[in-house]
């Protein structure tokens, strides 16, 4: 009885002090985005972006839009990333081997013909397929097509940065939607810093589902009716809002979302572009950067874009959501586990021993330690040993706060953005708030945990495929 | 059910300091839940209402404006244009109106020039903006001060300057770019005299802005740039390197010879690409001598310049190192032997006329 | 026969184009307004106006678009002038490339844009 009651108490310590740690870490996380967020919107009220976007001594650019599949909307995508208000950028669509008529749809839409092409092949990636595409007619001569072997999106970005001849290269989803300025508000911090390089610098991701998009543009923003996608919605505000710009301020970003990131393509190349072998390669590149420039004993910095400059399209059922959280769960693990050499590494500084801790505790470790917590407090159900009032006071107490975080962000996203606008919008975020924690949370634990055991038990997984349906549709 | 409570009353008098804290924290996390929606709501209102303001006040003053302008264009019509100042002028003294006044004036007076453009600056003279912008100079916040400059910079109004140029220290980067941006966009070069005595980098961006603002003026008389090459702040070199290049000053040269040796590659390299957009032929010997112990971009830089300014003295040197192991420097060594052409747009051609010499470089031929 | 002459103007700028409509209103002409290209494309379709003057960054559809459709695809001869910014002098080229008649670099004075226009018509 006495050993029974001194496990118990060691693992209530464990799971307790785990819990009061991630929640003292988000309450720190949110008080410093709040600072952050206040003082990034002084300083942005009144810089003037149209001077810079009609420069043509502005750095050159290359937009890398990785497509496999894409036939229902490329030629829509493409028009949209065409439009941008940037001046000096050109458009590279890398078709990575597609088995649809993605290409051929693209060939008839914009004129395209066959070229020879210079490309400076310093990083391996699968070879050309039909070639290199570029527009006869002049409206289009931005844009670039490459038809090459499936390679996968990694490889298929690696072949974008031997192609591209600017010095800046943003990587995006090809479905993605990019506001008008969004390469001008991107480059800035690039070009801004004096004292330190900005090697990266990521972009927010909003999604667009049953938003009113036509020819590219983003017109009318609604949110969708199905309860998945509004939790992942609120999820996003939350993540951008309150945790990266935290991170930013700290200069710890260890991720830059894969849908779009902009990248000083020299070092993106020196550390050898995208890892071919990890479905997490957009996390896995900037832990890559990060430690080569601390290796280096540079002064540098992440930075990062509050404003909602991309909206893509998230899952709507729950099949393609779970395989979705399911990748990024394995391309967590094998980026922190190909890295970790960097982990609690006082040499590496705060990305040792503050960035790299966070992401291993509350982003690989936190879905483990609430699965075992679920567990044991299950058989101390079954073996009698609940104290019913204690552990429903507790689960209060965490839903609350769940809740209260939830409402901040909201209230966050009024007072800086405000892009939820119409009337009835307030009242179904706030619904979500509630709802989230019971509906939602239960299936992305199970998304991690199946990425934990993919990984682990099942490593021949295929890559999980997600479905469109079409942003134009409305 | 019964043992339930039993045990639960048990562990509350045996747990209770902790059970009363959790019950005390959900009680003030559910009431802080509570008093952030009613914010929120309110805060949602709000907005809505003052978005509802803007949407109208602006209509309102854009028709408002283009009265008076098409008014002015008839003498006689005076008296309406009075009445449309007299108007703005009470509608000014609110700020969230003043914004919306200044915000339409300036969305037509980015777009035009001329007599309409007068016009506007003189509707901003009557209309009293043009005090409430100069006692913002005075404020303490660095935010509002930069603001009024940055407002009086669009309006174009020089008389502001001395007292401007008093703030030129100020320790906010924000405000010394904004004062930068207005000695430039409204005495041109002249406004440039700030780099003699600039301790501060100026930064890429800032250097853009710049030069896009002295862009938009043709035909002004250009200030002598050597000082600025031998500037000891290498952003102040980098900046005039840009200026030179734009508005072709063959007359530095000799600086710009000098900067080969600056300690800042990137400098050099800027220095390098200056030689055949400005035709320097006596920079060349300069470079070739040694160019194998500079860094690989300056290496770069060089071959890139010598495929404009290659001569056939040259082709000896050139041709030692078409293998090299640099694809950049491959391609300008082909380049300058003729092997092939390559179009702005990056597409090539391979030319058959030089059999002798083997295209040994693995290029991508797409097609 | 209606002798008015029609010009079809595609500017994002709504005061700028409620202006220069008032102005040239004033000097007899006939005047379509669109917010963008795309709704430009359909006024020229539907109006054949005798000029088109069109600002090059737009909305949905750019102005080196429209020049394109009404040359290439609507075959017309309709004089073209066309607003560029500063720093957009590569776009002024592609634009005569496609066919403009004759291009105005903003900020510009309406009143020497009516001189032009009125040359362009005679």
């Amino acid at each position: 009885m006495n050993i029974t009651s001194t496990i118990i108490d060691s693992l209530d310590f464990i799971f307790f002090g785990f819990a009061i740690a991630a929640v003292t870490s988000y309450i720190i996380l949110a008080i410093i985005s709040a600072f952050e967020t206040v003082n990034y919107m002084k300083k942005n009220s009144f810089v003037n972006y149209t001077e810079i976007l009609s420069s043509s001594i502005s750095p050159s650019i290359s937009i890398i839009a990785p497509a496999y599949n894409e036939s229902l909307n490329i030629v829509e995508n493409v028009r949209s990333l065409l439009s941008n208000h940037y001046v000096n950028y050109d458009v590279i669509i890398i078709n990575d081997g597609s088995k649809d008529d993605s290409l051929e749809k693209l060939i008839a839409a914009y004129d395209l013909v066959k070229v020879d092409y210079l490309i400076n092949n310093q990083l391996p990636t699968k070879p050309l397929r039909q070639g290199v595409f570029k527009s006869t007619n002049p409206a289009f001569e931005k844009l670039i097509v490459v038809d090459k072997e499936n390679g996968g999106k990694a490889d298929a970005l690696n072949f974008g940065l031997n192609i591209s001849t600017n010095k800046y290269v943003a990587c995006i989803d090809v479905d993605c939607l990019l506001l008008e300025d969004s390469l001008q508000k991107m480059i800035k911090p690039f070009l801004e810093s004096t004292d330190e390089k900005v090697i990266a610098a990521g972009g927010v991701i909003r999604i667009a589902n049953s938003c009113k998009i036509k020819d590219g543009k983003l017109l009318d923003i609604n949110l969708p009716k199905s309860s998945i996608v509004k939790a992942q919605i609120l999820e996003y505000l939350r993540a951008f809002l309150l945790g990266r710009m935290a991170w930013s301020k700290l200069n710890g970003l260890l991720v830059i979302s894969g849908a779009f990131g902009l990248f000083d393509k020299k070092i993106a190349l020196e550390v050898g572009g995208y890892d071919t072998k990890t479905v997490g390669e957009d996390m896995e590149i900037i832990v890559r950067m990060r430690r080569y420039m601390e290796e280096k004993k540079a002064k540098y910095r992440v930075a990062y874009i509050p404003d909602p400059l991309c909206w893509t399209e998230a899952p709507d059922s729950y099949k393609i959501f779970i395989s979705q959280r399911n990748r990024w769960t394995r391309g967590t693990i094998e980026t922190l586990k190909k890295h970790k050499k960097i982990g609690f590494n006082p040499e590496y500084k705060a990305l040792g021993m503050v960035s790299y801790p966070y992401w291993f505790l509350f982003e690989r470790v936190a879905p483990i330690m609430e699965i075992l917590g679920l567990i044991y407090f299950l058989i101390l159900i079954f073996n009698g040993f609940v104290v019913w009032i204690y552990a429903i006071s507790f689960l209060v107490l965490a839903y609350l706060f769940n809740v209260l975080f939830s409402i901040i962000t909201i209230i966050t996203e009024e007072l800086t953005y405000h892009q939820y606008s119409k009337k009835g919008m307030g009242w179904q975020l706030i619904k979500t708030a509630f709802t989230e924690p019971i509906l939602n949370h239960p299936v992305v634990l199970y998304a991690a945990i199946k990425g934990n055991f993919d990984y682990y038990f099942n490593k021949k997984i295929k890559w999980g495929e997600m479905t469109r349906k079409g942003m134009s549709s409305n | 059910m019964l043992e339930f409570f039993q045990n639960s009353i048990d562990s509350l008098s045996s747990m209770h300091i902790i059970i009363k804290i959790c019950i005390y924290l959900s009680l003030v996390l559910a009431s802080t839940i509570f008093l952030s929606l009613i914010y929120l709501k309110n805060l949602r209102d709000r907005l809505k209402i003052k978005r509802r303001i803007e949407a109208t006040y602006q209509k309102k003053y854009e028709s408002d404006l283009i009265e008076y302008l098409y008014a002015g264009d008839d003498e006689t019509e005076n008296e309406q244009q009075q009445k449309i100042v007299i108007y703005l002028k009470k509608c000014a003294a609110n700020r969230l109106k003043r914004k919306i006044i200044i915000g339409t004036f300036l969305k037509l007076k980015n777009d035009v020039s001329g007599e309409t453009a007068d016009a506007i600056q003189k509707l901003y003279y009557q209309t009293g903006l043009i005090e409430s912008a100069t006692s913002k100079l005075k404020s303490k916040k660095w935010d509002v001060v930069a603001k009024a400059i940055r407002e009086l910079t669009q309006f174009e109004i020089k008389e502001t300057h001395d007292e401007i140029i008093k703030l030129v220290n100020h320790p906010k980067k924000q405000v010394r770019f904004e004062i930068q941006k207005y000695l430039v966009q409204l005495f041109r070069f002249e406004g440039l005299e700030f780099l003699n005595i600039i301790e501060n980098e100026l930064s890429e961006w800032d250097q853009i802005q710049l030069l896009e603002i002295l862009n938009k003026f043709k035909n002004l008389q250009l200030p002598d740039m050597s000082d600025w090459l031998r500037s000891k702040n290498d952003s102040v070199v980098s900046f005039t390197l840009k200026l030179v290049r734009i508005h072709n000053q063959f007359g530095v040269k000799d600086e710009i010879i000098a900067l080969f040796n600056h300690s800042n590659p990137e400098i050099r390299v800027e220095a390098i690409n200056l030689v055949n957009h400005l035709g320097i032929y006596e920079a060349v010997a300069i470079l070739k001598t040694g160019v194998f112990e500079r860094t690989l971009e300056e290496q770069i830089a060089f071959f890139k310049m010598m495929e404009e300014m290659s001569m056939p003295d040259d082709i000896e040197f050139i041709k030692e190192h078409m293998n090299h192991k640099n694809f950049y420097i491959r391609i300008s060594v082909m380049k300058i032997m003729n092997l092939i052409t390559v179009g702005d747009d990056n597409t090539f051609t391979i030319n058959n006329i030089a059999e002798e010499y083997q295209i040994n470089t693995n290029l991508t031929k797409a097609s | 026969m209606n002798l008015t002459k029609k010009i079809v103007l595609a500017e994002d700028n709504s005061i700028l184009s409620k202006l220069l409509q008032f102005k040239l209103e004033k000097e007899g002409y006939q005047l379509l307004i669109a917010n963008n290209g795309k709704e430009a494309v359909d006024l020229i379709e539907d109006n054949d106006p005798d000029m088109i003057l069109t600002d090059i960054m737009m909305p949905f559809i750019s102005g080196l678009e429209v020049i394109s459709h009404v040359r290439n695809k609507l075959d017309r001869n309709t004089p073209i002038v066309v607003f560029s910014s500063a720093g957009q002098e590569e776009m002024v080229l592609n634009a005569f490339n496609l066919g403009a008649t004759d291009f105005m670099s903003k900020p510009f004075s309406p009143n020497e844009l009516i001189i032009r226009i009125k040359r362009l018509l005679q």
